[in-house]
């Protein structure tokens, strides 16, 4: 067990170095620099060649990129994320600041998903070929093709623009309308209304998903010999399908949960940039934007790194909940 | 009793016929080639077959490629307005028009067509039978527009999956079959690649292209995609290499490049296959998705995504979201319902249920 815990630490940590090496080198040959972008072509704001210079070193963007990587990945081995170059605020206070929000949302999607999909998952396979279950999974089937922004599009159209005036009516963008010394109640009441719709096209997606793999997943249980076994001692259907194949499914269950980790820390880039929820996603999108490489590089390394314990996790729950696994 | 029993495709054929929603989305795929082709004669302000001056052209081929448009026309002076230009020209000629005159990249004036009206701009330009899925922003048809923008949806899926295809079978099947430490490096840089956000990468090198094209972003596209097709190969590799007939060939003299492509790589073709049309389906997503969010194909390109990224802008301009939203959805579904017909027709495991 540990030796196989630390040949898959230090392959994650060849694989993350691997990863920031890549979008690093990616990032700093994007035309243009924090600098430029953030200046824009606005002559007022244009600055002298000197300053130019003195800034650049001050940023140590005068530095070629391997370079510049490696005095990245030194002050990371310090602790130090860094400091946003255009938001001049360091990198892992700004994280902090937007995790909330993030978590906010993908939180409220994650219990959302696993509250409807498993009740959903076990009856529709219980009622497997019925006519009911044939057009729930159909329309899951559709739900599931349908793309987010699409659907985040339809739903500003119908909830913003065509149920203008009435109790319908939901907000567009942002978090909240409401100053910051408003009462909380009321400002509570506005965040949740700001929420529905990003929660709304973040879960939508992921419970079709979840379902059909429940589904799935119990079809192939359901065929095993323990299941006549089970029948045959006379256990009832809805013992047979929760006691019996549901307990046997949890497996592939727990991997999914893993591998969903990154995605409900990370939030979703789209949903975060068409409704402006001020969530990590969102800051991604910006930082790209305004090549503030230490941003990117913050973003990066936390995703990267929730995707690697994410699969790590899987892989541990995966031997936990299955005796017959094993990771030696 | 001497019947010939069927191959491995025509068994699974005969399978998929049995599911209709299957047979509805490979027609409505059939449906957008044809829609693709012959888009220059369904939308279009350029004749697809006239004569001038004593011979025949066909200006419309200019929507392909602006190169295949005839030369002449430029030559007296037309400027891409045509039904006045060829009676004032050349009265002799006569033209076959497109069935909707309506160009896909700029707004049809005012007398250009008899008794057609200018095309309305901003949040005037709702469907009207003149304009059938309303104008954009600039008065641009947006019918017109997504006709001429069906070919970029069609060559996204296939373009970019034929990449990603291609690198996950080669990297797949060479891990696969030789296993031991080039197993372990291909296995890494699937890692790798599976771990680097698929968005940073396309936005990163979109922005290192100076001046990016739709095949660009299906090439982008198809060099991330290939992960998850590269995992399923390298297992089909593992399983199918210590099967008998593989050691058979072996013992018979075959090398290994000839053990991989005549006799594995057929018995593995069919699971590899499902995730690729899977993988169509995700790419017309992806390619959309960077469209609508203005990282996509620059213009006059008209791809789906870039008119559901107009309404961003506009919400009251329902028209923008209804019409190229449905034509992204109803793409993605049929593709995903073909690739989980040929997973239901080719997986044996789900063959048994079924009996």
């Amino acid at each position: 067990m540990a030796t196989y815990l630390v040949r898959r630490l230090l392959l994650g940590l060849l694989t993350l170095v691997a990863i920031t090496t890549i979008v690093y080198g990616l990032a700093r040959n994007m035309p243009g620099s924090p600098l430029t972008a953030q200046l824009g072509e606005d002559p007022s704001r244009k600055i002298n060649a000197a300053d130019y210079e003195r800034m650049q070193r001050a940023y140590g963007l005068d530095k070629s990129w391997p370079e510049g990587y490696l005095q990245w990945a030194g002050n990371l081995l310090r602790g130090d994320l860094g400091r946003s170059i255009t938001r001049k605020q360091p990198v892992a206070s700004l994280i902090a600041e937007r995790l909330g929000p993030t978590l906010l949302v993908s939180g409220t999607a994650f219990v959302l998903i696993w509250m409807l999909a498993i009740p959903i998952g076990l009856y529709s396979s219980a009622r497997a070929g019925k006519p009911d279950e044939r057009l729930t999974s159909l329309a899951l089937y559709a739900l599931y093709s349908f793309p987010t922004f699409v659907a985040a599009l339809f739903l500003q159209v119908v909830f913003a623009v065509w149920a203008k005036g009435t109790p319908w009516e939901l907000p567009l963008f942002g978090m909240t309308d409401l100053p910051t010394d408003a009462p909380i109640g009321s400002r509570l009441v506005d965040v949740a209304r700001h929420m529905i719709l990003p929660v709304t096209c973040q879960t939508y997606v992921s419970l079709a998903y979840d379902i059909r793999f429940i589904r799935a997943n119990m079809e192939e249980a359901v065929r095993q010999d323990y299941i006549r076994t089970a029948r045959a001692k006379g256990a009832g259907p809805w013992r047979v399908l929760f006691r019996h194949a549901f307990r046997n499914t949890l497996i592939p269950l727990v991997t999914l949960l893993g591998l969903s980790l990154p995605s409900l820390m990370g939030g979703s880039i789209i949903i975060e940039q068409i409704f402006t929820w001020p969530g990590m996603g969102r800051l991604f999108f910006e930082s790209i934007r305004e090549r503030d490489y230490p941003t990117i590089m913050g973003l990066t390394l936390m995703f990267s790194v929730l995707t690697l314990l994410g699969q790590l996790l899987a892989d541990l729950l995966y031997c936990l909940v299955d005796p017959r696994v094993s990771v030696d | 009793m001497a019947h010939r029993s069927s191959g491995f495709w025509a068994e699974a054929w005969r399978r998929y016929r049995r599911r209709p929603l299957g047979i509805a989305a490979l027609g409505f795929v059939g449906l957008l080639v044809v829609i693709a082709v012959f888009a220059p004669a369904i939308a279009g302000t350029k004749p697809v077959l006239c004569r001038y001056k004593g011979r025949l052209y066909a200006p419309c081929l200019g929507y392909f490629d602006r190169r295949l448009e005839p030369a002449i026309f430029a030559k007296d002076k037309f400027r891409g307005t045509y039904p006045k230009n060829l009676a004032a020209k050349d009265p002799e000629s006569w033209a076959i028009w497109p069935l909707v005159f309506q160009d896909p990249y700029r707004p049809v004036r005012a007398d250009e067509w008899p008794g057609r009206p200018e095309n309305p701009a901003m949040d005037q330009g709702h469907p009207t039978w003149s304009n059938l899925f309303g104008t954009d922003q600039g008065g641009v048809d947006v019918f017109a527009k997504m006709v001429h923008g069906t070919t970029i949806a069609l060559l996204v899926g296939f373009v970019s999956m034929g990449i990603a295809g291609t690198i996950g079978i080669v990297v797949g099947a060479i891990g696969g079959f030789f296993g031991g430490w080039i197993d372990s490096v291909t296995s890494r840089l699937t890692e790798i690649v599976m771990c680097i956000p698929t968005l940073v990468l396309i936005l990163a090198i979109v922005a290192i292209i100076e001046k990016p094209s739709i095949w660009h972003t299906m090439a982008i596209i198809g060099f991330t995609g290939w992960t998850g097709i590269a995992r399923l190969t390298r297992g089909e590799f593992l399983r199918i290499r210590g099967s008998e007939y593989v050691t058979a060939a072996r013992a018979s003299g075959a090398g290994p490049l000839r053990i991989m492509v005549r006799h594995i790589l057929p018995n593995a073709l069919a699971p590899i296959l499902v995730p690729i049309t899977f993988g169509i389906a995700a790419a017309i997503l992806t390619e959309s998705g960077l469209s609508f969010l203005g990282f996509g194909s620059p213009p006059p390109s008209a791809s789906w995504g870039s008119v559901l990224n107009g309404a961003r802008s506009n919400l009251a301009m329902w028209w923008l979201v209804v019409f190229p939203g449905t034509a992204i959805f109803l793409t993605v579904l049929a593709y995903n319902l073909i690739g989980e017909g040929l997973q239901e027709a080719t997986d044996p495991r789900l063959r048994e249920a079924r009996k």
